[in-house]
């Protein structure tokens, strides 16, 4: 059977529509706006609050100081003592977590809720979606890392004190230095933070599933902590996302180095905008055909 | 003739998936304040054509303008006076309906959020608009769409299958809300499966199967080649109801699932029912079957090409 259409003779095409369209502007308000009513992130907040000063507590009423970490057995001895060891912990897998809840969320719930169709539909881009969404991330990102490093630095020092801190090479540094220096120590950690954004973001725009985008950037830290312990990868150390965690050290020696600090922001910016990069291209490309 | 503003102008539109033809060399012409239904049963393509309207996928070749715009000079654009949903719409279910409303107004920019309280007055979902859309039922979820599409003020409506999964009040409701808001002066694409919604509702109708143009045209143009009035019959004695229609040249009656079915003009099946009480034979049922129209629907959707009527002509003239 053969089909012809008839098409209406003299048909004219209609003039554009003009229309105010939000832009990217409101599509980041339009991203705050539902995180913010998510209760999730609000207790990953709440939690980044309270959880800082539970552990202080704990571990400073503990008569056996974890001598095994780093900094753990000078907890006791100097309230700039103890947000290192959180600092150190928190690096394993805390940071990880807390950034993947909802960097590794924010694409793939979309899929998840079926709503890309319903956001799309709407005159709004899919370059501003992505940057709305990439954006809110980081800023929740940082907005945890400065909540957990000020919960936990100003319970440490109400709790335990403010005695001089004890260097990695032994030196002695003083109580004014040394919060100058716990504070820049906490700030290295927004680097690899964010290179563990990207890669959350990644996860979660590739895989449309939020267990995946949450969990899996946790296990990729594992695998190269894991990694990171054995002695022959060195070089390959030098570009795991966990390593740029720990460049923090070279602030507490008595003759600082920064080289390790420089490389550590560079492998997290790598990190980053590769993993931004194949998101965004992905997303643009992508058929919506689901969700 | 006047010159018909276009809504919506596909020009050979072709989405491949591998090597299956999703659409295939589609042609659509919606003039601007009419009612036009897409149908076709499932995996005919209507969706897929929607879907390359709003942009969510993208066409392999062929040409389509929206209301004046192309996806590919304007982007996004392109939406700009254009709103509907896609499949069933979708919220996020932890939020309320009014939430859901208020983020995506903020998407639209302003003036939007104006329209909230009307556009939920208008479908009826006033007093259910605090609860969390996860309760919701799924002609709830439907209204809701449509209440999301109208904050837009949309200039052309699309509407996917809008009746999908309704209750019989629920698909009243919404074919009432269809007619209102066309009334009103708004272009409406609509698509669906069902033969009565698009009857009762468009004015013009492009009828796919399995990605290719089967009809293309109106109601009224498709309802005169429509086959005549179906019947199914229940008899005493089947074989021998089936034997005497034979005598009768203008008589088609076929046994199938159990029952008979007579396919004649009324008069003619007035005097078949009364020749099986002359012959002795028992009518136990007698009960219209499917509908001229959708009678005609599933010929051109289901059957084989050369069993459509040779009355059938493809194209039917819109204008």
């Amino acid at each position: 059977m053969t089909t012809t259409i008839t098409t209406p003779a003299r048909h004219v095409v209609l003039r554009p529509s003009h229309q105010r369209r939000g832009g990217m502007g409101a599509a980041l308000q339009w991203e705050v706006r539902k995180l913010a009513s998510q209760a999730r992130t609000r207790y990953t907040l709440l939690i980044c609050l309270i959880a800082p000063i539970a552990i202080v507590a704990v571990i400073n009423s503990q008569q056996r100081p974890p001598k095994d970490n780093i900094y753990g057995r000078y907890v006791h001895e100097s309230g700039y003592a103890m947000p290192l060891l959180v600092l150190g912990f928190a690096a394993q897998w805390v940071f990880p977590l807390l950034t993947s809840i909802v960097a590794g969320d924010i694409f793939a719930s979309e899929d998840q809720h079926g709503t890309w169709k319903t956001i799309l539909t709407r005159s709004v881009s899919r370059s501003s979606i992505f940057w709305a969404k990439t954006l809110a991330s980081i800023g929740f990102a940082v907005l945890t890392l400065t909540v957990f490093a000020v919960s936990t630095i100003a319970s440490s020092l109400l709790i335990v004190g403010m005695q001089p801190l004890q260097g990695l090479g032994g030196q002695l540094i003083p109580p004014a230095t040394a919060l100058a220096l716990i504070t820049a120590s906490w700030a290295l950690a927004l680097a690899p933070l964010l290179g563990f954004t990207g890669l959350a973001i990644l996860l979660s725009v590739k895989s449309r599933n939020p267990s995946v985008g949450i969990v899996a950037p946790l296990i990729i830290g594992f695998v190269m902590q894991l990694a990171g312990s054995l002695g022959s990868v060195d070089l390959l150390r030098r570009f795991f996302l966990t390593t740029p965690f720990e460049s923090w050290h070279g602030l507490l020696v008595e003759h600082r180095f920064y080289g390790v600090i420089e490389q550590g922001l560079l492998v997290s910016v790598g990190w980053l905008v590769v993993c931004l990069a194949i998101a965004y291209t992905s997303l643009r490309r992508r058929d919506i055909t689901g969700g | 003739m006047s010159e018909t503003p276009l809504a919506v102008n596909a020009v050979d539109l072709t989405k491949r998936y591998g090597r299956l033809v999703a659409v295939n060399e589609l042609s659509m012409a919606v003039a601007e304040g009419e009612v036009y239904g897409v149908l076709g049963p499932n995996g005919a393509g209507k969706t897929t054509f929607l879907r390359m309207l709003f942009g969510l996928i993208r066409p392999d070749s062929g040409t389509l303008e929206v209301l004046g715009r192309t996806w590919k000079a304007d982007g996004p654009r392109a939406l700009d006076g254009v709103a509907g949903f896609i499949e069933s719409p979708k919220f996020y279910p932890y939020l309320s309906g009014r939430k859901n409303l208020e983020l995506l107004a903020g998407l639209d920019g302003a003036g939007a959020a104006s329209r909230i309280d009307s556009a939920i007055d208008l479908v009826d979902l006033t007093g259910r608009d605090g609860d969390k859309v996860g309760g919701y039922s799924f002609g709830m979820r439907q209204r809701l769409g449509v209440a999301a599409s109208l904050l837009r003020e949309p200039r052309l409506l699309v509407l996917d299958e809008p009746a999908n999964g309704l209750d019989p009040a629920g698909i009243r409701d919404m074919r009432a809300l269809v007619k209102r808001l066309a009334a009103s002066g708004l272009t409406v694409l609509l698509s669906s499966h069902n033969m009565d919604e698009v009857e009762e509702i468009c004015d013009n109708v492009t009828i796919m199967r399995t990605g290719d143009v089967v009809y293309h045209g109106t109601i009224d143009r498709l309802r005169e080649q429509a086959p005549q009035q179906a019947h199914r019959i229940t008899t005493s004695d089947d074989v021998a109801a089936l034997a005497l229609s034979r005598s009768s040249p203008h008589l088609q009656v076929i046994a199938r699932d159990g029952a008979l079915h007579a396919r004649a003009d009324q008069s003619v099946i007035d005097s078949y029912v009364a020749s099986l009480v002359t012959a002795g034979i028992a009518l136990r049922s007698l009960a219209l079957d499917e509908a001229p129209l959708e009678a005609l629907f599933f010929m051109l959707t289901e059957t084989s090409p050369d069993r459509v009527p040779s009355t059938y002509e493809p194209s039917g003239a819109v204008a």
